[in-house]
């Protein structure tokens, strides 16, 4: 028998949640609501879009932001290096993640070797996007090098290597910073997993007589498989949203513009395309959300 | 497992705080950023525009603090303006008001109120400011009580207000005082609205003289000649150009300014006015040949320090002091008025005028620059008064002699106390055009456009494809 004081009524529960559905409403839902409403209205937010359009001129009506965030060459370009950091950042930091963390389980120092590779997520962003300009810094005027890099290309009877301004390379560049940021995270989620195997399995494995290559790729990896997969996810995400690198060490300068980069120079001038550019961006990364809380559901249900 | 979850979960919590905090402290450079640009590139016309000062195409917005000649530099120390002859006070009573609105604060305010004392004090005048950056309170402002008399860094107000600006000459103004093309530029269906008050002009190449005279080189006073002495410095192995122009998001700025002197020495102020007005497009042929004049001067090793590479990655304010280093790395820079500052600064042993130096931009038909422009919405005895002494001789020896940058009154000539801003004004006085800065008046997303372009012509790319691109912005923009 509960007592009395004890049973809630219908209201109470929403009593509860009220004020965090207050929070949710004014910070998250309104918000959201206002970008996409003014995605569809023109560059200072007081009429439509449609009104943007030119006589002779393609028009989405409208839709005419949406017309710029998926046609126009800047927009391609910024779609397209978002798509590289995708393609290369993401299996990047979690294969240096993964690596860190097997590899770090079995030393002795493996506390002090797991807070070096962490350290770096301590930094800010912007911190580490200026750490990242004097390690790629180039000097053109005759002096040492006094980049990192480039001191020791030199050293080594090298020329010395434009690497923010180079086309070829810069987006590679920025994107070794993205990783050396994000490593540790995806090392110590990793490395958590990679605790939590029990210990029996594996040494029943090896007792069978499989090589330590065979123990990872048909026990340890299967068995992590769904934290590598959260941590994937999770990635994704981050470099879609992926802006304060390009921000501070290339100012979305010599063709490394991603689309955050392309929303905030918008931001100002053009409220109507930047809403559109933001609205896209959410479109992106719903789909990776909603994989992520499913598996999560899966992954509650199987305990 | 449970575990992992545990971890996992403080680490979203980090994650969501890390991605919490990460914006903000975007948002913080990024305002950042564009003011400091904006105060160094304190000879920019600011934008006309209402958009807060974020991005840093509307960096301009944040208006110059302190002109750019006297700031950096050991400013004389202000003389007590003296009045130099009779102040007319055009019948204005002791006690009589002015409201004045202007964008000046801080030290700017305090130079123009020197200006204005011996006025004050003559004429028994008292002069109400109300300093706002913002046009919307201008706006406000001008739509239920205007001030009697504005200054203002943008020129929009003479269309934004024509029906309610008096009559400039019916208030004791003088218009032959003041070059034709401001008499022209202030002149709305016949009647004078607006005059510049105070000008700052960037269409200046800094050099060392006691380089060029070591090298036997002289100061240049023809486009031609500029190019002959180029090729002569190439020609004895020195690299003549320090073109870096790297500003983090606002990459690209000094190579706009170097390409508008271009543009003012080819083709002259109506053409380049024609450009901020969309009736010359950004991808005609005179664009585009003053275009492949920089980006040769500033791609190649030979004559830029550096080459490319060398200028989109060199920041400007390195560059600004490659002339002036021993042995110097470059022989120009050109760079507005600040450098002097911040060479200064850098090379404390340099002295201004044998050391360092700049001469007006080879050829230039009219200067590049920043003004502030006066308009007056009443016609009271005391503004009447006010305006005679401003625009007049008496007014214009102590703007000159409180070195509140130039006035453009030619009253003001030879009465100025620092070299510097002497100098300036000579060029002023000199030029038969004035045009503000292509990049800050004509609306975004011109400015970035201009920039990347700049950058990629830099680079190596094709240069008409870049500047179809920026004609796009460019019309895009004019709404045409």
């Amino acid at each position: 028998m509960v007592p009395k004081i004890m049973k809630q009524g219908r209201l109470a529960p929403w009593l509860y949640l009220a004020p965090a559905l207050f929070i949710m409403l004014v910070f998250v839902i309104y918000p959201a609501f206002n970008t996409i409403v003014l995605s569809f209205m023109d560059r200072t937010g007081s009429q439509s879009a449609a009104t943007a359009c030119t006589a002779g001129q393609p028009c989405w009506g409208v839709l005419e932001n949406y017309r710029y965030a998926l046609t126009n060459p800047l927009m391609l370009n910024a779609l397209r290096n978002n798509a590289l950091w995708l393609v290369l950042m993401v299996p990047g930091t979690v294969a240096v993640g993964l690596l860190f963390a097997l590899l770090a389980d079995r030393v002795r120092y493996e506390s002090l070797a797991k807070s070096i590779v962490f350290m770096p997520m301590a930094i800010s962003f912007i911190g580490a996007g200026v750490i990242w300009r004097f390690v790629y810094y180039i000097q053109t005027s005759g002096g040492p090098q006094i980049g990192l890099l480039n001191a020791i290309l030199v050293k080594l009877g090298a020329q010395p290597v434009a690497f923010l301004s180079g086309s070829r390379i810069n987006n590679f560049a920025l994107m070794v910073v993205g990783v050396w940021l994000w490593a540790g995270f995806c090392m110590t989620i990793l490395s958590a997993a990679v605790k939590g195997l029990p210990g029996e399995v594996l040494e029943a494995a090896r007792v069978d007589g499989a090589s330590e290559w065979h123990v990872f790729w048909r026990v340890m990896f299967p068995m992590i498989l769904p934290t590598v997969i959260v941590v994937t996810t999770t990635m994704v995400i981050n470099v879609l949203k992926i802006f304060d690198i390009v921000f501070v060490m290339t100012g979305g300068n010599f063709g490394t513009e991603v689309i955050a980069n392309r929303m905030f120079q918008l931001i100002v001038t053009d409220t109507g395309k930047s809403m559109a550019i933001a609205v896209l961006l959410i479109l992106l990364t719903i789909p990776v959300l909603i994989f992520n809380i499913r598996r999560f559901r899966a992954e509650e249900a199987m305990r | 497992m449970k575990k992992t979850y545990k971890i996992l979960g403080a680490m979203m919590m980090i994650v969501l705080l890390v991605t919490a905090c990460g914006p903000a402290a975007t948002t913080e450079v990024a305002t950042t950023a564009p003011s400091a640009v904006a105060t160094i590139e304190a000879t920019q016309p600011p934008v006309e525009t209402t958009a807060p000062t974020t991005a840093p195409t509307t960096a301009p917005t944040t208006a110059p603090t302190t002109a750019p000649t006297t700031a950096p530099t050991e400013a004389p120390p202000t003389p007590a303006p003296t009045a130099v002859g009779t102040i007319d006070c055009m019948g204005a009573q002791s006690g009589d008001q002015v409201t004045v609105m202007y964008q000046w604060t801080g030290n700017e305010e305090s130079l123009f109120n020197n200006i204005m004392a011996p006025f004050v004090a003559a004429c028994g005048v008292k002069l109400v400011a109300n300093s706002t950056r913002d046009a919307a309170v201008l706006d406000t402002a001008v739509k239920s009580t205007p001030p009697d008399v504005l200054f203002w860094p943008t020129s929009s107000p003479l269309n934004l207000y024509s029906s309610q600006l008096k009559d400039l000459t019916q208030l004791g103004v003088d218009p032959s005082n003041y070059a034709d093309y401001w008499v022209k530029m202030g002149t709305v269906n016949g009647t004078l609205l607006m005059l510049p008050a105070k000008t700052d002009i960037k269409t200046i190449i800094w050099y060392s003289p006691a380089q060029f005279e070591a090298n036997g080189y002289t100061v240049p006073t023809s486009l031609d000649e500029l190019n002959t002495l180029v090729e002569q410095m190439v020609a004895n192995g020195q690299v003549p150009w320090a073109m870096g122009f790297e500003s983090a998001a606002a990459t690209g700025w000094t190579g706009s300014d170097f390409i508008q002197d271009l543009l003012l020495a080819l083709k002259g102020p109506d053409y380049v006015n024609g450009i901020i007005d969309g009736s010359v497009p950004y991808n005609d042929p005179g664009v585009l040949a003053a275009y492949q004049m920089y980006a040769k001067w500033a791609s190649d090793p030979k004559y830029t320090v550096g080459g490319a590479n060398g200028t989109v990655n060199t920041n400007f304010g390195d560059a600004l002091l490659q002339p002036f280093s021993d042995p110097p790395q470059a022989m120009m820079v050109k760079q507005s008025g600040f450098a002097g500052g911040n060479v200064a600064a850098e090379y404390p042993d340099l002295k201004y005028g044998t050391d360092y130096d700049f001469f007006g931009f080879p050829g230039a038909q009219g200067v590049q620059g920043g003004a502030d422009f006066m308009f007056a919405f009443n016609d009271t005895a005391a503004v009447k008064a006010m305006l005679s002494y401003i625009t007049g001789p008496v007014g214009a020896a102590n703007w000159a002699a409180t070195g509140f940058a130039i006035d453009p009154n030619k009253q003001a000539n030879g009465k100025y106390i620092n070299p510097q801003t002497a100098k300036l004004a000579e060029i002023l006085a000199n030029a038969n055009g004035f045009t503000p800065d292509i990049g800050d008046t004509i609306p975004a997303p011109f400015g970035t456009a201009e920039w990347t372009a700049i950058i990629n012509a830099v680079q190596g790319k094709d240069i008409q494809t870049e500047l179809n691109t920026v004609e796009a912005a460019q019309m895009q923009a004019l709404g045409k």
